[in-house]
């Protein structure tokens, strides 16, 4: 035993290597049931008794508390998908948790891990060049029945997984419809511009999409109208409430009568504003504060719609959308006197208070600058419609990448196959010691068509066996007929091999490309790991405190 | 938990207290709970339903049928017992009747996949033929839909009858049904097309123990539980002139700071005439309109009182509710004012025939009521004591809501069970083109849709095998989809004939509800459980504020991709 120590634990070496990778293998088993169109969702309770139900990596992970610090590399690496990409988080799991699988029996056959690494990145650079090379299709040859076929394909294995035909067609209309160009001169699909608002009751068919924007807030009073027809719209980021100094600023006044000017003049400033801004001609006004009662009165008169406290996001949208100006005060900067311009106004052509189930809800419809997006979902209950929120923000991430990419692949396990007979071909040329890790790379990319298949409840071995002739022989033969093949993938209803391009089941090439890259460095980054030290939490000045507390409670206890 | 063959020790991933429950297990605890659940409000089905008394924490009881309110009550801890607790909220909220069909049908769906969980075949098979069930439901339900005539009052009467038959309160028959279609008459506004029945901010149930059911009345106007501000005032006004405010009648300081400073004796009498004067200003400005009757949300000064009594024998109503506020408005046409001074003639709501305060018990209420065409109005029930009244005000509010239901989209099926019976026999024929796996559950749907007549037959005290069978036998025949149950009798009858009806907006609601939730529960196959609530995964993230160069027109929302 050597005198130097360190308060807490220590691993080493292959002891830590496998832990690491245990622990990586037992998450990625958790999440592995839900992928595929026949995978199955979870449910997960938190101690308030909170529950959620998903079928997405990211939220499965995100909920876990997971504990094992390299698990957690998986978790951040699951996030990140679902940031980058926002959809395939499962798969980046699984894939990354198999590779390391892989890696650490070749280090206990004597590779050193630093040989693995290095051929794992050649396995990455070689497989990216191959897919953009001969596995990816432009869109332009589809058309727009491939978006919708690879919304549908990332709805397979939601709960609207059997919707999917409605759900694909109205998140691919609402991603065409928010197409902008930006500054730059780049044509852009922002998710966010599509707004997604959940109100139960009904069912998941009776979901709509609005062209334009939703508040979930009723009209301020009963008695302003409830629709407007080109409707200017102002966006005010101060409250209209009584006018009051600031803290700490106090008159002081010799006569009494006085005191009654300084109340009088509270409500009239505040009088004085509002008719300024319904003066400008504003007939919608959105307030980020609150409206006394009285200002509501005299919207009321003049037949506005007035909002309060809708929140700041909610406005900066709102504002942007209809190309308002959120006015933060009224001061005029050449004089004293306040004032509301015309030109902060904001339009669109239709402004007007549903009642969605129970709710009312405010639509701002036909926005004059850019075109937001709302969809309403309905649902049984608020985890149904939660999981629908989640799986919809799935698909418009996929047919965002797609739009902007323009480039897609085919999914069904097609391309992890096609990618694996090549690495193994590949492999073959090499004389190095990368070898074999490329060929353990070719072997774990195999992993996703098995565990589909599994999830299916079918024959494995089998199905992914005979993918394999198929993609060898599309890379393999000269007949330009078979290199249709390189589609091929399984089909999880049927239990049977398909050309998965004509099937529809497509994904976008950039999400492929990226949960590769994720999958390898996340697993290169733990396999670098030999050494894992845990310090002893430090015990503070309270734990002293109480330990001594008990200490001296048990002498107490002895002493009578 | 997942051990380490290398090593004895375990590696841990989750924390200690998290606990897993996986695969088949998973799923038929959820069957189970649902089941469960079902189970509680199964006898509250039909017009023979009992109710149940429930007690809360502090010791206040709830009597009730309804599925709904039995539900909210419950304290469930298992999750999938609460997901099924949701679906009666969500039924409530949309259509306002069918809580508790709602959870027995989607109990028995749950069970009815039991079987084919047990046998592994794959969830989603099932899954996927109960859509296709529902597809077909729904094209069923719309095309056996009998069209009505809003306007005639036999129809809605006739469904909204139905509805209250299986409730507590039809025993008073016609008297809740015709309370529930003035009510819902009264709050109907059309504006264009739209057809606006806002029922919870313009129908108000008021509830007043005492008396005798019978003395329950819907008022054309509203009233509400306050009495006049001073004795001296006038109870009773014809015609009166109506001022709403919303601000008090009283002094009040101003909001910012403000400090007088006083240095002799008759500054501080100055100030207190100030005050006294500004009062005497606001009260001048309301005579000005001379109104009979001032109601306001806030206050009222002692000292005002007596101005405005002395002024024009005005009668005062302080700290009325806002909701309360607004209906008067509709009943009497005044606009609520905040500034006094700034009351104009129009302001004064002149369309109501009547004010009056009334000792009721030991309360005083205010009437204000013989409106003209009031929008709003205010339904006061009488009864016994207080449980009894509350479980009429919710057989009131589903009346109400079907009431509702049946003006937006007047169209009907037949009650009794009698839809589900025929919907199950179509679907049990239609299940033979269902190709490969799915033919099963689809099937097994068919059946489980039986329950509801099952149910009602059950709780009438009837002989439940040979009414079914009877029934099916019924249906197997061309003209046999009106037969049903008779939950009264224990007999099978034609629902065209004793006219038990549904409405199809119900009636649909109920079907989509239920079977999407049973999709939900049976796709989970793993349950973790008793996670710590630190992380939310949406964690508000700074960047929002700031959109990156390339982003152009884009706000809000962090989880872009």
């Amino acid at each position: 035993m050597s005198g130097v120590s360190i308060i807490g634990e220590r691993e080493q070496g292959q002891d830590v290597r496998t832990s690491n990778i245990t622990a990586v293998i037992g998450l990625a088993n958790i999440v592995k049931t839900s992928l595929g169109p026949q995978g199955l969702d979870k449910m997960l309770v938190d101690s308030i008794g909170d529950v959620t139900i998903t079928n997405d990596g990211a939220t499965i992970l995100s909920q876990l508390e997971v504990e094992h610090p390299a698990a957690k590399v998986l978790v951040e690496l699951a996030n990140l998908q679902d940031k980058e990409v926002g959809d395939g988080t499962t798969s980046v799991v699984i894939l990354a948790a198999e590779l390391l699988k892989r890696a650490n029996n070749l280090v206990k056959n004597k590779i050193h891990p630093t040989t693995v690494m290095a051929g794992y990145r050649l396995a990455l650079k070689e497989m990216i060049k191959y897919i953009k090379s001969n596995l990816t299709v432009k869109v332009e040859d589809l058309g727009r029945d491939a978006l919708i076929s690879a919304a549908r394909t990332s709805m397979s294995s939601k709960i609207v997984g059997s919707e999917s035909a409605f759900f694909s067609e109205m998140v691919v209309t609402a991603m065409e419809r928010v197409k902008t160009i930006n500054n730059m001169g780049k044509t852009k699909y922002p998710v966010k511009n599509v707004n997604i608002l959940k109100v139960h009751g009904k069912s998941s068919k009776e979901s709509m999409l609005i062209n334009g924007y939703a508040l979930e807030m009723g009209r301020a009073a009963q008695g302003m109208p409830t629709s407007i027809e080109n409707a200017k719209i102002a966006c005010i980021a101060f409250n209209l409430n009584k006018f009051r100094l600031h803290m700490g600023i106090q008159v002081l006044v010799k006569d009494p009568a006085e005191l009654e000017a300084i109340r009088q003049k509270e409500m009239d400033f505040t009088k004085d504003r509002v008719n300024m801004i319904i003066e400008s001609g504003a007939n919608v006004v959105l307030c980020s504060g609150g409206i006394d009662d009285f200002a509501l009165k005299y919207f009321v008169e003049a037949g506005v719609i007035a909002l309060r406290r809708v929140s700041i996001s909610d406005m900066r949208r709102i504002a942007t959308a209809t190309g308002a100006t959120v006015v933060t005060n009224l001061s005029d900067y050449e004089t004293s006197d306040e004032k509301f311009e015309a030109s902060n106004l904001g339009s669109c052509s239709l402004v007007q208070e549903k009642r969605i189930g129970d709710y009312d809800h405010i639509f701002f419809e036909g926005l004059a600058e850019t075109n937001c997006q709302t969809i309403v979902i309905r649902g049984a209950n608020e985890y149904f419609l939660d999981e629908v929120d989640r799986s919809l923000h799935d698909s418009l991430c996929v047919v965002k990448r797609i739009l902007e990419s323009n480039a897609i692949v085919t999914g069904g396990g097609a391309v992890e196959t096609s990618l694996s007979v090549y690495l193994d071909d590949f492999a073959r040329t090499l004389e190095s010691r990368e070898l074999l890790a490329i060929s353990e790379v070719a072997e774990s990319l195999l992993i996703i068509p098995k565990t589909l298949a599994i999830n299916a409840a079918l024959d494995a071995t089998d199905l992914v066996a005979k993918l394999k002739v198929f993609h060898h022989a599309s890379q393999t033969a000269e007949d330009q007929s078979k290199k249709e093949l390189k589609h091929y993938g399984l089909d999880l209803i049927n239990g049977k091999c398909r050309n998965n391009m004509i099937a529809g089941v497509l994904e976008p090439a950039i999400s492929k490309v990226k949960s590769l890259k994720f999958a390898i460095e996340a697993a290169i980054a733990i396999l670098r790991v030999d050494d894992m030290i845990k310090i002893a939490p430090k015990l503070t000045e309270e734990d002293k405190m109480r330990l001594a507390q008990q200490q001296a409670a048990a002498q107490g206890q002895d002493f009578f | 938990m997942f051990a380490n063959p290398m090593r004895q020790q375990p590696v841990m991933v989750l924390q200690n207290n998290t606990k897993r429950e996986q695969g088949k297990k998973a799923q038929l605890s959820n069957i189970k709970a649902a089941r469960a659940v079902a189970d509680v409000v199964r006898t509250t089905l039909g017009p023979s339903s009992m109710l149940k008394m429930l007690l809360d924490p502090m010791g206040g009881i709830v009597m009730t049928n309804d599925g709904n309110a039995i539900l909210r009550e419950i304290d469930v801890a298992h999750p999938a017992a609460k997901s099924m607790i949701e679906l009666a909220r969500a039924q409530d909220e949309e259509v306002g009747d069918g809580t508790t069909s709602v959870i027995v049908l989607a109990g028995q769906i749950l069970q009815a996949a039991e079987i084919f969980i047990e046998k592994r075949v794959h969830p989603t098979v099932v899954v996927n033929a109960y859509f296709k069930a529902m597809e077909e439901i729904l094209k069923i339900t719309e095309e056996l839909g009998v069209d009505i005539d809003v306007d005639s009052e036999e129809d809605i009467k006739k469904i909204v009858t139905s509805c209250i038959g299986t409730k507590f309160s039809h025993k008073w028959g016609d008297l809740i049904v015709d309370l529930a279609i003035k009510a819902t008459r009264t709050v109907v506004r059309q504006s264009g097309k739209d057809v606006e029945i806002d029922l919870k901010r313009y129908a108000k149930v008021e509830k007043i123990p005492g008396g005798t059911i019978e003395e329950c009345t819907v008022l054309d106007g509203v009233m509400f539980n306050k009495d006049i501000t001073h004795g001296e005032m006038r109870r009773k006004i014809e015609n009166p002139r109506i001022v709403l405010l919303d601000c008090p009648l009283e002094y009040k300081k101003g909001e910012s700071m403000t400090n007088i400073e006083m240095s002799n004796e008759e500054d501080f009498k100055k100030a207190l005439e100030s005050e006294e004067e500004e009062v005497r200003k606001m009260c001048e400005h309301i005579l000005r309109v001379k109104p009979d009757v001032v109601i306001t949300e806030k206050g009222i000064s002692d000292f005002c009182q007596h101005f405005l009594m002395k002024g024009n024998n005005i009668t005062m109503i302080r700290r009325i509710r806002k909701t309360d506020n607004n209906r008067l408005a509709r009943v009497c046409g005044a606009t609520i004012a905040h500034r006094p001074e700034e009351l104009q003639e129009e302001d004064v709501g002149t369309m109501s025939g009547l004010f009056e305060v009334k000792k009721i018990g030991d309360d005083y209420f205010t009437f204000i009521t013989e409106s003209k065409n009031p929008e709003a109005c205010s339904i006061l029930l009488r009864g016994a004591s207080k449980d009894v009244l509350n479980e009429i005000e919710r057989n009131l509010q589903d009346a109400m809501q079907v009431a509702r239901s049946v003006i937006i989209n007047p169209k009907l099926v037949p009650g009794g069970g009698a839809l589900e019976m025929e919907l199950a026999n179509r679907l049990i024929k239609h299940s033979k083109e269902v190709e490969g796996l799915q033919q099963w559950p689809f099937k097994a749907l068919a059946t489980a849709l039986e329950v509801i007549p099952r149910t009602l037959a059950q709780n009438c005290g009837g002989n439940v095998v040979r009414l079914m069978t009877e029934l099916r036998a019924k249906h197997s025949k061309e003209d046999g989809i009106w037969y049903g149950i008779d939950g009264n009798k224990g007999t099978i009858a034609n629902m065209k004939e004793i006219d038990i009806w549904d409405p199809v907006a119900v009636k649909l609601q109920t079907y989509k509800t239920a079977i999407e939730s049973s999709c939900m529960l049976l796709r989970i196959d793993d349950v973790v459980s008793g996670m710590k609530k630190t992380k939310k995964q949406a964690a508000p993230q700074p960047e929002e504020d700031q959109p990156g160069p390339d982003e152009g027109h884009t706000f809000g929302d962090e989880r872009d991709g």
